[in-house]
Parts: structure tokens; C-alpha cells; sequence
């Protein structure tokens, strides 16, 4: 029992000494105070990396680009090979950034302690304190170039068709001209019942054209009423039972009868 | 949640799309200028005879290669501003350019070709003295940099140091100069001033000393400024007391130096592995040159030619051949002179007329015929064939560059053939908020205008009404002209303040005239006085210019169309200036009134007609105005007596020993506000504080220790003296920069690792019988990355804010991010307001750069200015480039779309109008058979 009590004494000392040495190894790494002034003979310290355009030549972005170190407190320039180093620079805490105006690159933030250990970690403005570790000396790898420009509004074919416009003009029109295939089988019934529908649809051969019908359309109010009359024989087509397969070229039929609501059409009988 | 970031994106896609720029745009409404700075160092490309390249370095710190051909820029290398990124020397071997940076901080090796860095050497402590190349037989594979103390050795291909000394008796000896003549030593040239100049050779295998001489020259005091390496290591030193060069007297070769002038010497080394030339120039007088030879036995010194008058002398080296340019200024010809087998003399004389009247840049001629001539640096390049060929770069005072060449087929013609020209203005411009809020704090002077709501609002409209374009805040006003518009652009150059007129348009300079008797530390104030509107009165611009040290001031007035003075008589200003004030009161010439208060209080204005002073004298009683003095912490507001003096009416006393005030900023005189109040989600209306009179005082804190550094902000109204709101943001630090407008104030300032901005809107809650309440709401947002400047430019309908940021870019920030409204649990009133939920970072996207990739580095300011459509703003941003463009806020509602078809619309409109003809045709025919049925 004795042994227990002195075995768990050891392990929380254990456990304790643990997380101490954790605190103070992290500590080690860790960021320094910041204080901003800086001694006059403190040590200096240099900011290694390297920054990489995938795909792209180093000659042809280098000359535009620069390395800042906390906005424009300390400057390095690009080698030719990619890579840069930040000369003279105290400890403290610095966000690092490649500026080029081609080339998007991420913001490292590197923690300098007094005795020039590094460490290069995620930029987070908010929670400053937090730790998201980057390798050190600093690969920066670009992200693509900048975009700048929004794209202009370009005429394409998929755009005009899925304009819902079109498609309400376009549907009905496809009904019109590819119905007829689909259904025009050599089935002798189907053709039958075709050729009633057409006897139907063409009862009058002194049919009134086109012009005359629409100046009907437009002069009178008899359309509205003859609208109306169309609407119930709708109603009538519906109510037939005849084959599923027919269905569909009495709607067709339908269709074509409410354009001309001066002929009689009973499909019912 | 989900709901509030999809809003949010709804928001920000809205916009995306209000703020950006097509591709297809670049370019066609915004031009960029950049520019380098004064050069200090320039060198030719001489690697190969075919390149184009230039290279310079100037006094911003810049590291820059030019087409010296066309005048491009290839690439340019901007270091950190000030002493620490300052090019002390910059030398070219080959393909690679050596440079001393930073008073001997940092020795540089770039790749010329690609714009990269070879490599980044550290160089130990020291003020830096000089550097040369140097060779050993023949091949240059070391650069010896010398500092007051010590000197070192470094291989040209990797930077690390070879050997370093330090030098004996640094306590007394000066070391001013290092010389290698291509033997395996190295010299090193110290003076006592007056007493003796010591040489000691260093050996360039290991830093040993060989050699130590001291040389007794009690005349001597700068061995930099008064003496040559000449010949076979001949030191050529020249005495300004005694008129005495060398041992031998100046006297002797019948000279004369002109009084008061100090003899300088100019000779050439071609290559480091050689010694130097034996010909040298000894320049006598302002204008005076002489050329001599020293003979091959060393003592005796023969005079070539005398050259009088000559601006410049220079010489450049090709192969076996050098050449000697002078640039004279007779109207003669260009003639070239051969002397010897090896010298070529080829003169530029009449430079100030043929090369100026090829351009009709009067301007020149003006500089030229007026009190001095230009100081110029001459650059001479061969060609690397038989002929022999120039290449001459030109800087004026004005800091522009010329590039002249000639081809070198006919040299002993001497006709002035062909003239390569391309000018390059390289401005400082220190005429921008900046500098002006920097005198503020030195000279505790500001100004401002105020008078009471009465008359500001009445005279508000007309001032809309007249002034399109126009606004005397900033130095840039623009001014409308026909189509475009015209900025004016105050600039200084090194001897004297130069004023250009820009085209808005394409950037090209209009018209630009010198201003004489201008001190460098002047300060400058640009005020539009009248408008084009005023037919047929021209329209009028007023320089203010005030000496920062005394005070003292001096007006300008001229017309902003063509930059001809004008004739008005001037007031005359004995006493310094504390403040002007543009009134928005006209005399009977529609020109503003501009009163100016010096240190007695005592206002003069201009122009002063018996008009204007029965004006003033009526009004006198509501116009307002503030001082500020920040080295003693005080504000004080002043009012106008009917005698043209002023009374004191209050004063806020911020303690000066614990913050100063940075700056304080009224608002725009010409401000519209286009709404008083807004509407709230529950149909409430909140009206905005909109109080014309309200300055925004910014302060900082004296302690600069980062946990207890502040920066504070006042609200104060500027007729009462009230103090309306006061906050203070805790651990934030300088640069501060802020803008105030309509009923909010955003303060930028950096805080805790980032950029804090915080902004500050006040309302009026209650109106109970005169009393006004007044809340202010205030918000802070992290920006990302750190904030040079918030400038604010505004529309009809949305505010923006233009923040010019440090990678170069100007974002155009929508003022919805900075609505210190924004909850933080959305509602559904605050969904009715349009509020976007709050989010403490800010984002920032790259389709808000309204620059896209054409930088500006070290914005100074931007200033932006309505233009005639309602839709359109001119941005003008400035710093070390100048870059211009318009923008949309809320699109081109009132201009057709860029990409507009013109093609489907007329051709439909032609279909529609020949199926119209055609179905009557048909409609007919079907008419006449009906008939006939």
C-alpha cells in the first residue's frame, strides 16, 4: 500500500517534471517577448529561404520581386537560383513575405530568439500566439500567379441555351418537330389513330390561314372565350382512356386544336 | 452561421464585381510613371557592344537598369528608404554590378543580365570610405572595400572575405582612398588634414603591410576631393591656398583659378589591372576647364588645351582608344579634334541649343539662360569597332536624364547627325501630405476653414455647382480641360521647385516652369482660386510657398490651363504664415477668397478688392478657423473680427508629456452628403452627426515602449472648442494614418503585430430642444497587411476606401468592411440593413487592387478628384511612381459597356427593319388574292 502511494507520488513527479521540461524546451522555441527596442549592440541575425514559382524560370520573376521582412523594416533581394537571405535583422518576431506583383506567395511569420534560434510558423493575426510550424529556412512555394482581372461575360453556346427564355421557346418546338418521329411506327393502330387525329385536326377544308387568325387573335375578344372553350377540351382529352402510348399524341393533338378554336374537335368519342 | 458567411460571400461577390478591373482594360484608362530618384552612379553596359543596358543608382536607394536606347525601364531594385538602404558605390565588371550599401553595411553583387543577386555579403562595422576593383595580371578577381578603420579583401564570385586590416593610426589619420594599379599591392591614401598624407601598401596575397610612407602636406586636407592617381601611379594633388598642383605651381603653366573656387581634378582609369591615363582635366572655375598631360618622366606636367566656357568634363575608354567629352556651351557646332593616337577630344558645344531646340522643351533654354547653368554628369561610351562612337548621359538639375548618341562613322565632320533623345523626369516630390503633415509637427502650423452651418451649406452648393474637379487639401488638384483634365504637380528639384502640368489623361507633361529663390525646405500649398467655368475670366491656381524655418511665405499665381503667371498684383507677406484659409467666398472676378493668418493673428487676404472686404466684413462673425501648435499640445480656435483680426475663443490643452498631436484633419470644404441618416431594420431612422466644423485630432503616446504606447483619437467641434468623443487604442504605435469624412473617422495604426484599423462612427440619438446627443460607435478590424495609407474617395453612392499598401498595390476597400454596425449574431433587422456580420480580419483580395500588377512603391498619398461623369473618379496615386486610372464604384451606369456590341445590335436592328418590309410586301400580295377569290 505504502509502495502505491509512494509509486504514484513518483510518476505525478515524473508527469510534472515531464510537462516542466516541455514548458521550458517549448519556451526555447518559443517566441520572445517582442520588445520593440532593440538593443544598439544586440545581435544580428540573418533569415534564410527559399521562394519557388512552379513552371516558371527564376529570370523572369526575380527582378520584379523582393523579400520584406515586417512591411519594409528589413529588405532582401532574390538570388538568381530563388533563394534569398535577409541580412541584419535582430531578434524578434517578423511576418516575412515575398512580394512580386506576378506571383502570389504566402506570409510566413519567423520567431528570432535572443540567442538566433528560429522558427518559422503561419501568419494568424488574430491569435497571434499560436503555433502552426513551417520549415525553417523558408520554402515558399507560389501559389499561381495574382488574379486581378474578372473575367468579361463571353457569349457561349451552353449560356444561350440554358437561358430559361430560350428554353421555353426552344422545348415546345423540339415537342412539335420530333413528336411526330417518335410515334410514327409502323404500328398499324398507331396509325390509325394517327390518321383520325389528322381527319380531326383538318375536319374543315375552309380553314381560315395563318394571317386571318392571328388578326383574330388580336383584334377581338372572341380569342379569350375560345381560349377558354380550348381549356375544357383539354379537359375532355384527358378524361378518354384510351392506351398510355396514345396519350401523348392526343396532348399533341390538343396542342395543335387550341391554336385553332374554331374547329370542332371531339377526340372523346 | 451557415447563413451569415453565405451573406457575407454574397456581399463580397457583389463587390468583386463593382470593383474590378477587366483585362481588357489595362491600360486604356490608367498610365503609370516610374521613376528612380537622382542618379549618383551611372555605367554603360560595356560587356558587349550590343547591349542596350544602362545602370544607375540614385538617392532613393535604387538599383535600376535602363534600355538606353529607348529609355524602358528593364528592372529596378528598391531598397528600405533612409540611411540604411543609401548606395554608397556602385562599380561594374562584366556582367556583374559591385555595390556598397548602407554606409558600409552590406556589399552586393547583382547579375546584371537576369536583375538577381549573385550574393549578400556582411561587411564589418565602419563608416565606409571607398572601394575599387582589384587585378592581377590582368584578371579582376577581388574588390577591396576600405572603411575609416580598416580594409578588406573580397573575391568577386562569392562575396567572402579574403583578408582584413586594420589600419595603423586610425585615431589621427583620415583614410579617404584606395588605389590599385594592377601590381600585387594595394595602396592606401590617409591624410592629416594639414599636417601629412600617409600611403601604405597593403600586399594582396595576405593583408601585409609593404610599405609605409608619410608624406609631408601641410596644404593637404582631403585627399578625396583634392587629389588624382595620374600615370604611372603619380598622385596629382592640387592646393587651393597656395594655387599650387602637385610640387609644381599652377602659376608656372599660366593659369588662374577663379577666386573662391576650389580646383578639382578629373582623370580616368580604364581598367583596374592598368594604371591610369596620363591626361587629366584640372577645372578652375565654375566653367573653366583645362586638360593636361603629365610627360613619361614624371615631373613635368604639359598644358593641352584650355577649355573655356566648359559645363562638364568626362572621359570614357575603349580599347586603346579614350576620349575626352566636353560639354561646352558655345554656338558652335559639334566638333571633334584628334590629339594623339590614343585622345580624342569631341566636344558638345551648343548642347543648350540644337540638342534643346530639337525638342522645343523651353524649359531648358529658361534653366540655361537664366541664372545658372544645369549641373550635369557626362558618360561617355565607344563603340567596340574601328570608329569610335559616344554615348552620352545628361543629368540635369531637374534630375531628368538625356541620352544623346552619335553614330561613330563620321567623327572628323563633327555634324550633329543624329540626336537619340529620351528624357527621363525624375522627380522628388516633396510636395505631398507626407512632408505636410511632418511640417505640422515642426512648424505647428496648420490650416483650415470654418464657418458656421449658415453660410457653408448655402455656399456649398455653388461651390458644386462651379467646382467640378477642384479642391485645395492636397497639392494635386485637378483642374477640368476639354475632355481631359489637367493635375498639377508640385515638384522639387535640387536647385529649384519645379511646377508641372500633367495631362490626366496620358500622363505627359503639359507645361512645367521653374520657381526661382525657392529655399529646398519649403513647404508648398496648392489652391484652386477659380475654375474654367468663369468665362472669360481664365481660370487661376495659387502656389503658397512657405520657408519652414522662418515662417515666411510667398504666392504664386498663374493659370493651371497653359502655366502662364498671371499679373495680379500680389499682397505683400511680411510676417510668417500660420495658416490660409480658402474661403467660399467670390469677389467680383468669381475668384475664391484665400485669407492667410500670420503669427499676430492678423489676416491678409487675397485678392483683397473693396468687394471683398465688405464680403468679409459681413461675414466676419462666422468664419471660424484653428491653430495648432504641437509642440506645446494646444489647439485653439479663432474667430474672424470685422477689422481682419481675430479673437480667440477656446483652446484644448493635450498634455505633451504623454502624447503629441500627429495630425488634425477637418473635413473636405466641399463635402456632399448625400444622405442624413440611414434607415434601420425596424424603420427607425438614424441620423448621421454631421457637424461641418468637427476636426478629428490623432495623437500618439511619448512612451514608445510597445505594452504602454498608444494612439488617441478627438472629436472636437471646431466653433465650441467641445471635446465630442475621445478613444484611445492601447498598445498601438505610429504611422498613423487616418481619414475623416461625413459622420465617421477610420484610424489605421499598427498594434500588436498587425494593422489595427478602428473606425468611428457618431449618430445623433436625441434632439431635445437644442441639445444634441451625440453616440459614437467604434470598431476595430485587423488588416492583414500592414497599411501605408487610407485615402478616401467616394461617389455618388458608395464610399471606398484607397489604402495604398506596402507590396505596391492600392486596394480599393469598400467602406461596408468598416461599418462599426456590423453584429456579430446576425438578426433579421440587421439583415434589412444590409450589415455584413463581423469578422475582426479583414480580407483582402487581389481583384480589389485597382493597380492590378503595376505597382506604386512607397505610396506618399493617393488623391482622387470626381470627374464630370457621375459615375467616374480620377485616382491619382503617388509615391515613387505616379500612377493614374479611373474608376467605377458602382459601374458605368451612365457610359455604355466597354465590350458593347455594336455589330449585333445594328445588325438586328437592320433584320427587324428589312422583315418588316419584306412581310408587308408578302401581306400585300395575300391582300390581292384574297381580293381576286
Amino acid at each position: 500500500m505504502w509502495l502505491q502511494v509512494r509509486l504514484s507520488e513518483v510518476c505525478l513527479f515524473l508527469q510534472a517534471m515531464f510537462t516542466l521540461a516541455c514548458c521550458f524546451s517549448d519556451m526555447e522555441s518559443g517566441p520572445i517577448a517582442t520588445s520593440g527596442s532593440v538593443q544598439p549592440n544586440g545581435d544580428r541575425f540573418k533569415i534564410e529561404g527559399r521562394a519557388i514559382v512552379p513552371g516558371v524560370k527564376t529570370q523572369d520573376w526575380i527582378s520584379s520581386a523582393r523579400v520584406t521582412v515586417e512591411g519594409e523594416e528589413y529588405i532582401g533581394f532574390l538570388r538568381t537560383d530563388g533563394s534569398f537571405v535577409v541580412n541584419d535583422v535582430p531578434s524578434g518576431s517578423y511576418v516575412v513575405e515575398v512580394i512580386s506583383p506576378g506571383y502570389k506567395f504566402e506570409a510566413v511569420r519567423v520567431d528570432i530568439t535572443s540567442k538566433g534560434k528560429m522558427r518559422a510558423r503561419l501568419v494568424n493575426f488574430i491569435k497571434t500566439s499560436e503555433v502552426i510550424r513551417q520549415p525553417y529556412p523558408l520554402q515558399l512555394r507560389s501559389s499561381g500567379p495574382h488574379t486581378y482581372f474578372m473575367k468579361r461575360e463571353t457569349w457561349g453556346w451552353t449560356d444561350f441555351l440554358m437561358n430559361p427564355m430560350v428554353m421555353m421557346m426552344v422545348l415546345p418546338l423540339l415537342i412539335i418537330v420530333l413528336l411526330p418521329k417518335v410515334v410514327n411506327t409502323n404500328d398499324p393502330e398507331m396509325r390509325k389513330e394517327m390518321e383520325q387525329s389528322m381527319n380531326m385536326l383538318n375536319p374543315n377544308p375552309e380553314l381560315p390561314d395563318v394571317s386571318e387568325f392571328m388578326t383574330k387573335l388580336f383584334s377581338g375578344s372572341k380569342s379569350s372565350s375560345s381560349k377558354a372553350v380550348g381549356g375544357s377540351k383539354y379537359q375532355n382529352i384527358t378524361c378518354t382512356q384510351g392506351p398510355p402510348r396514345s396519350f401523348f399524341i392526343r396532348l399533341y393533338n390538343s396542342f395543335l386544336s387550341r391554336g385553332f378554336p374554331s374547329s370542332e374537335i371531339q377526340v372523346c368519342k | 452561421m451557415y447563413k451569415s458567411t453565405s451573406l457575407f460571400v454574397i456581399f463580397l461577390s457583389l463587390f468583386v464585381v463593382s470593383e474590378a478591373v477587366f483585362e481588357d482594360q489595362v491600360g486604356k484608362f490608367d498610365w503609370r510613371q516610374q521613376y528612380v530618384g537622382k542618379t549618383l552612379f551611372a555605367h554603360f553596359d560595356s560587356h558587349s557592344q550590343t547591349s542596350k543596358k544602362l545602370f544607375l543608382a540614385t538617392d532613393k536607394n535604387i538599383f535600376a537598369s535602363f534600355n538606353s536606347r529607348t529609355g524602358d525601364l528593364f528592372w529596378r531594385h528598391v531598397d528600405k528608404a533612409g540611411p540604411e538602404g543609401a548606395i554608397d558605390i556602385l562599380l561594374l565588371h562584366g556582367q556583374d554590378a559591385l555595390m556598397v550599401v548602407g554606409d558600409g553595411r552590406l556589399l552586393r553583387s547583382w547579375d546584371t543580365n537576369m536583375g538577381g543577386l549573385n550574393w549578400e555579403a556582411v561587411l564589418d562595422t565602419g563608416s565606409f570610405q571607398a572601394a575599387c576593383f582589384v587585378a592581377i595580371q590582368d584578371t579582376v578577381k577581388h574588390l577591396a572595400v576600405l572603411k575609416n578603420a580598416a580594409i578588406s579583401l573580397h573575391y568577386l564570385t562569392n562575396g567572402h572575405q579574403k583578408w582584413v586590416e586594420n589600419l595603423p593610426d586610425r585615431d589621427t589619420v583620415q583614410y579617404q582612398a584606395v588605389y590599385s594599379g594592377g601590381e600585387e599591392e594595394i595602396y592606401v591614401l590617409g591624410v592629416v588634414p594639414n599636417s601629412h598624407l600617409t600611403i601604405i601598401a597593403y600586399s594582396l596575397e595576405d593583408g601585409e603591410i609593404i610599405k609605409q610612407r608619410s608624406v609631408e602636406a601641410p596644404w593637404l586636407s582631403s585627399v578625396e576631393s583634392s587629389c588624382v592617381v595620374v600615370g604611372q601611379g603619380m598622385l596629382m594633388c592640387v592646393d587651393p591656398g597656395t594655387l599650387a598642383l602637385y610640387t609644381l605651381p599652377i602659376q608656372s603653366l599660366d593659369l588662374e583659378v577663379s577666386p573662391g573656387f576650389q580646383p578639382v581634378l578629373v582623370s580616368s582609369q580604364p581598367h583596374p589591372a592598368r594604371s591610369p591615363i596620363s591626361e587629366f582635366f584640372l577645372q578652375l572655375g565654375p566653367h573653366h576647364h583645362v586638360l593636361l598631360q603629365l610627360n613619361g618622366d614624371g615631373y613635368t606636367i604639359a598644358p593641352l588645351r584650355d577649355f573655356q566656357p566648359a559645363f562638364l568634363v568626362s572621359f570614357a575608354t575603349t580599347g586603346e582608344k579614350t576620349v575626352a567629352a566636353v560639354m561646352t556651351p558655345k554656338n558652335e557646332t559639334v566638333s571633334v579634334q584628334k590629339v594623339n593616337n590614343s585622345c580624342f577630344f569631341f566636344f558638345f558645344k551648343n548642347m543648350s541649343q540644337s540638342y534643346l531646340k530639337s525638342k522645343c522643351m523651353c524649359s531648358y533654354s529658361v534653366l540655361l539662360s537664366d541664372v545658372f547653368p544645369p549641373q550635369l554628369y557626362v558618360h561617355a561610351f565607344l563603340k567596340k569597332d574601328d570608329s569610335v562612337g559616344y554615348r552620352v548621359l545628361v543629368q540635369t538639375q531637374d534630375h531628368a536624364l538625356t541620352f544623346i548618341q552619335q553614330p561613330g562613322t563620321h567623327t572628323d565632320t563633327g555634324t550633329y547627325t543624329q540626336t537619340l533623345e529620351r528624357t527621363h523626369r525624375h522627380w522628388n516630390v516633396h510636395t505631398d501630405t507626407g512632408t505636410y503633415t511632418q511640417t505640422l509637427e515642426r512648424t505647428h502650423r496648420h490650416w483650415n476653414v470654418h464657418t458656421d452651418t449658415g453660410t457653408y451649406t448655402q455656399t456649398l452648393e455653388r461651390t458644386h455647382r462651379h467646382w467640378n474637379a477642384c479642391k485645395p487639401k492636397n497639392t494635386i488638384p485637378t483642374v477640368k480641360h476639354g475632355g481631359g483634365s489637367i493635375m498639377l504637380w508640385g515638384c522639387f528639384a535640387a536647385g529649384g521647385t519645379g511646377l508641372f502640368g500633367i495631362d490626366s489623361k496620358s500622363g505627359s507633361i503639359l507645361w512645367k516652369h521653374y520657381l526661382e529663390n525657392v529655399q529646398p525646405n519649403a513647404v508648398f500649398k496648392l489652391i484652386v482660386q477659380r475654375t474654367t467655368a468663369h468665362f472669360p475670366h481664365p481660370p487661376q491656381c495659387t502656389l503658397l510657398i512657405k520657408d519652414k524655418d522662418t515662417g515666411l511665405a510667398s504666392l504664386h499665381v498663374f493659370n493651371p490651363i497653359f502655366g502662364r503667371k498671371s499679373h495680379i498684383a500680389l499682397p505683400v507677406l511680411p510676417r510668417p504664415i500660420l495658416q490660409s484659409l480658402l474661403l467660399p467666398v467670390i469677389d467680383q472676378d468669381y475668384a475664391k477668397v484665400l485669407l492667410l493668418v500670420d503669427d499676430q493673428y492678423k489676416v491678409t487676404a487675397f485678392p483683397s478688392t473693396k468687394n471683398v472686404l465688405q464680403q468679409l466684413q459681413e461675414m466676419a462673425s462666422s468664419i471660424f478657423f484653428y491653430l495648432v501648435r504641437s509642440d506645446q499640445g494646444n489647439l485653439s480656435g479663432f474667430r474672424l473680427r470685422k477689422d481682419l483680426s481675430t479673437e480667440r475663443i477656446w483652446e484644448v490643452v493635450l498634455p505633451t508629456d504623454v502624447q503629441k498631436i500627429v495630425a488634425v484633419n477637418g473635413k473636405r470644404p466641399n463635402e456632399h452628403v448625400h444622405s442624413q441618416g440611414r434607415v434601420m431594420g425596424d424603420r427607425s431612422v438614424l441620423y448621421k452627426y454631421l457637424n461641418p466644423n468637427l476636426l478629428a485630432v490623432v495623437t500618439e503616446s511619448t512612451d514608445t515602449h510597445p505594452e504602454r504606447a498608444f494612439v488617441g483619437m478627438f472629436l472636437v467641434d471646431g466653433v465650441t472648442g467641445r471635446i465630442i468623443h475621445e478613444a484611445v487604442q492601447r498598445k498601438a504605435r505610429g504611422p498613423v494614418h487616418f481619414v475623416h469624412s461625413e459622420n465617421w473617422v477610420v484610424v489605421s495604426s499598427s498594434c500588436c503585430k498587425a494593422t489595427v484599423v478602428v473606425v468611428v462612427e457618431a449618430t445623433v440619438v436625441v434632439v431635445v430642444e437644442a441639445t444634441v446627443v451625440v453616440v459614437v460607435e467604434a470598431t476595430v478590424v485587423v488588416v492583414v497587411e500592414a497599411t501605408h495609407h487610407i485615402y478616401l474617395y467616394r461617389n455618388s453612392k458608395y464610399f471606398f476606401l484607397k489604402v495604398g499598401l506596402p507590396s505596391g498595390a492600392i486596394l480599393s476597400l469598400p467602406k461596408m468592411f468598416l461599418d462599426p454596425r456590423r453584429p456579430e449574431v446576425v438578426t433579421e433587422h440587421s439583415r434589412e440593413e444590409n450589415l455584413i456580420p463581423y469578422a475582426p480580419e479583414m480580407p483582402i483580395r487581389t481583384e480589389w487592387f485597382i493597380n492590378y500588377n503595376q505597382t506604386v512603391l512607397r505610396v506618399k498619398g493617393i488623391y482622387t478628384a470626381p470627374s464630370g461623369l457621375e459615375s467616374t473618379c480620377l485616382v491619382v496615386a503617388y509615391g515613387l511612381d505616379i500612377y493614374q486610372t479611373r474608376v467605377y464604384p458602382s459601374k458605368q451606369f451612365d457610359v455604355l459597356k466597354d465590350d458593347y456590341d455594336y455589330v449585333l445590335i445594328s445588325s438586328v436592328l437592320f433584320a427587324l427593319f428589312f422583315a418588316t418590309m419584306i412581310s408587308k410586301r408578302l401581306a400585300q400580295v395575300k391582300l390581292l388574292n384574297r381580293a381576286w377569290r
